[in-house]
């Protein structure tokens, strides 16, 4: 069963695995740019780290970009058929949810080890100035978990009814909303920084996509 | 020969005219100039005079609190000095030792005023101005920060690039050096990183003499850089705008030039401020209560053995301590923490849970 499901949600989303992948490889190795040239000075390390630094940024978009996507194209064609392929199967729900969420999830093991695969590379052929380490593997660590909490989170909320998703959209813009409405009023109502600080702190359920993201550091 | 002679004298009188119009402009611009002494004399003075008012209005009417050699001067008020001065007082006679007993002879001077009322407050000269509700550790953090000891010697004030302070913050500096030691353009702090002691001593700005570019920048490109990212405002225009594209362009000579045209003194040492005081600071844990009095005992000696002296130690040796110091003080590698990776493993489990939870096929 699994196989086959995993087989269809392979059809469905192969495309944004593929550039995903690519993505995925070439970023590592972009961010190096110029560190494998022979003639390059060993010691502008500073400019080397200023530019993974810049670079990095697009490890968790690309990771949220994957989540998301895979999330909805595993749902996309049950939601489009109403569900009845799915209710015809002598399934309970949760092992259906549990087998489209694995097969995602398996598909998304492509692009992570595929950024695996490039910071290798790109680590292997550079030249580091001495002080300057690689690290390819805790990247990779970072990409993946990066990938599986988006990967969770939009499949949940993919997996619900558009109502789910109308009642999280509407109380995010109604903070949106009052944020403004207090900013015009010139009353002194901050909700957004607390919410960063739930959303995105230490314990915050997107703190992994914080942080730096560097393939090459001290 | 009489209208020859009378020619003479009419043409004398006429160039003498201006040339005695001339020597009185410099008799006037003399007088100006030798009064100029006498008017900055009379300027001293004056200012002498206010200041030593501005003192005495400063620390009359007021208590002194004493804790160790610290001595404070404040108006009564709920600002909880005493409590400061303990916490200030101990970090104050780690630093300076022995030689932080001067504090008795240069008392702070604290003027607390509330902080809830909007009438003016007057304007002061002397001492610290704070409101009377601010806690006792900020107020010791304070205190630590602007200790009102004696300038140290022009060597050693331009070497460290001002006065020697306590830190709250000694890690943080000691990582800071050590991202220095590691990115810093320049082949001696790279070596120094790598382990030698001589190029640690050059990199610190402790050598005596030598050209001081070629020490800092022995490489071309360090060269280079300096010019086109320390200096491009002050080369990339005017009469050096071509030689700056010049030197950006790849010739090393031309660099070379530029750089010379700037003072010794001008130029941005491979590492800065933060890793002199570390060293510094190093030296003065290392000698004892009485380092900092030996330190600035020899205001003459080369700072190298300044150091040395004040540390009692071979300067080989704390140099050597201290790089281990700074390496020790590397920061945290970019890889998560294993409590990170593990909530953000928790955190994607709740979304699975609720997912697995959804509403939609509730039929029955």
């Amino acid at each position: 069963m699994f196989r086959v499901m995993l087989y269809t949600q392979w059809k469905w989303s192969r495309l944004i695995i593929l550039l995903g992948t690519v993505a995925a490889f070439a970023l590592p190795i972009i961010s190096l740019q110029g560190a494998a040239r022979a003639d390059r000075n060993p010691l502008e390390a500073q400019d080397l780290l200023r530019t993974v630094h810049s670079w990095g940024t697009l490890y968790p978009v690309l990771a949220a970009a994957l989540g998301l996507l895979v999330a909805m194209a595993g749902w996309a064609p049950d939601h489009r058929g109403r569900h009845v392929h799915a209710l015809t199967l002598p399934l309970p729900r949760w092992r259906y949810v549990l087998l489209r969420c694995a097969g995602g999830a398996v598909l998304l093991a492509i692009p992570v080890a595929a950024v695996l695969a490039g910071a290798l590379f790109a680590t292997a052929t550079a030249t580091l100035p001495p002080g300057l380490q690689g690290y390819p593997l805790a990247l990779a660590v970072h990409f993946g978990l990066a990938v599986a909490l988006a990967y969770a989170m939009f499949f949940a909320i993919s997996a619900g009814t558009a109502r789910t998703a109308g009642i999280i959209l509407g109380v995010f813009g109604a903070l949106v909303v009052v944020q403004i409405v207090a900013g015009v009023a010139n009353l002194d109502v901050d909700l957004m920084s607390p919410l960063q600080i739930v959303v995105l702190g230490s314990a915050g359920p997107f703190a992994i996509f914080t942080g730096r993201w560097m393939l090459v550091d001290v | 020969m009489c209208n020859s002679a009378g020619l003479f004298v009419l043409l004398s009188a006429i160039a003498a005219r201006p040339l005695a119009a001339q020597a009185i402009e410099h008799q006037r611009l003399r007088a100006r100039t030798d009064s100029l002494p006498r008017e900055l004399t009379r300027a001293s003075a004056i200012a002498d005079l206010a200041d030593s008012l501005e003192h005495q209005r400063a620390f009359s009417g007021r208590d002194t609190i004493a804790v160790g050699g610290l001595r404070i001067v404040t108006d009564p008020s709920p600002l909880p000095v005493r409590a400061a001065a303990e916490r200030a007082w101990p970090v104050l006679d780690s630093l300076y030792g022995d030689a932080a007993q001067l504090l008795a002879q240069y008392p702070y001077v604290i003027r607390a005023f509330d902080p809830d009322t909007t009438a003016p407050r007057p304007t002061v000269y002397v001492g610290l101005t704070v409101p009377w509700n601010m806690n006792a550790e900020i107020l010791a953090q304070l205190l630590v920060a602007n200790p009102p000891m004696p300038a140290p010697d022009y060597a050693l004030a331009s070497w460290l690039g001002g006065t020697l302070r306590p830190t709250t913050r000694a890690g943080r500096e000691r990582t800071d050096v050590y991202l220095q030691l590691v990115t810093a353009p320049s082949t001696p702090a790279r070596a120094c990183f790598l382990g030698a002691l001589a190029a640690c001593r050059i990199a610190l700005g402790l050598q005596s003499g030598g050209d001081v570019l070629a020490l800092w920048y022995p490489e071309a490109a360090e060269r280079r850089a300096l010019v086109t990212r320390t200096f491009p405002d002050y080369f990339n225009h005017g009469a050096n705008a071509g030689a700056f594209r010049v030197c950006a362009g790849g010739v090393d000579s031309v660099c070379d030039a530029l750089l010379r045209q700037v003072s010794a003194g001008s130029l941005p040492s491979p590492l800065g401020a933060q890793a002199r005081t570390t060293v510094l600071r190093l030296a003065l844990r290392l000698g004892g209560r009485d380092a900092y009095r030996r330190l600035i005992a020899d205001s003459g000696a080369p700072l190298f053995e300044r150091l040395g002296n004040a540390a009692q130690a071979n300067m080989d040796d704390v140099l050597a301590r201290w790089r281990l110091e700074i390496l020790a003080a590397r920061p945290p590698s970019v890889a998560l923490p294993w409590w990170a990776a593990a909530l953000a493993l928790a955190w994607a489990a709740v979304f699975g849970t609720c997912a697995l939870r959804s509403s939609r096929w509730r039929l029955g």
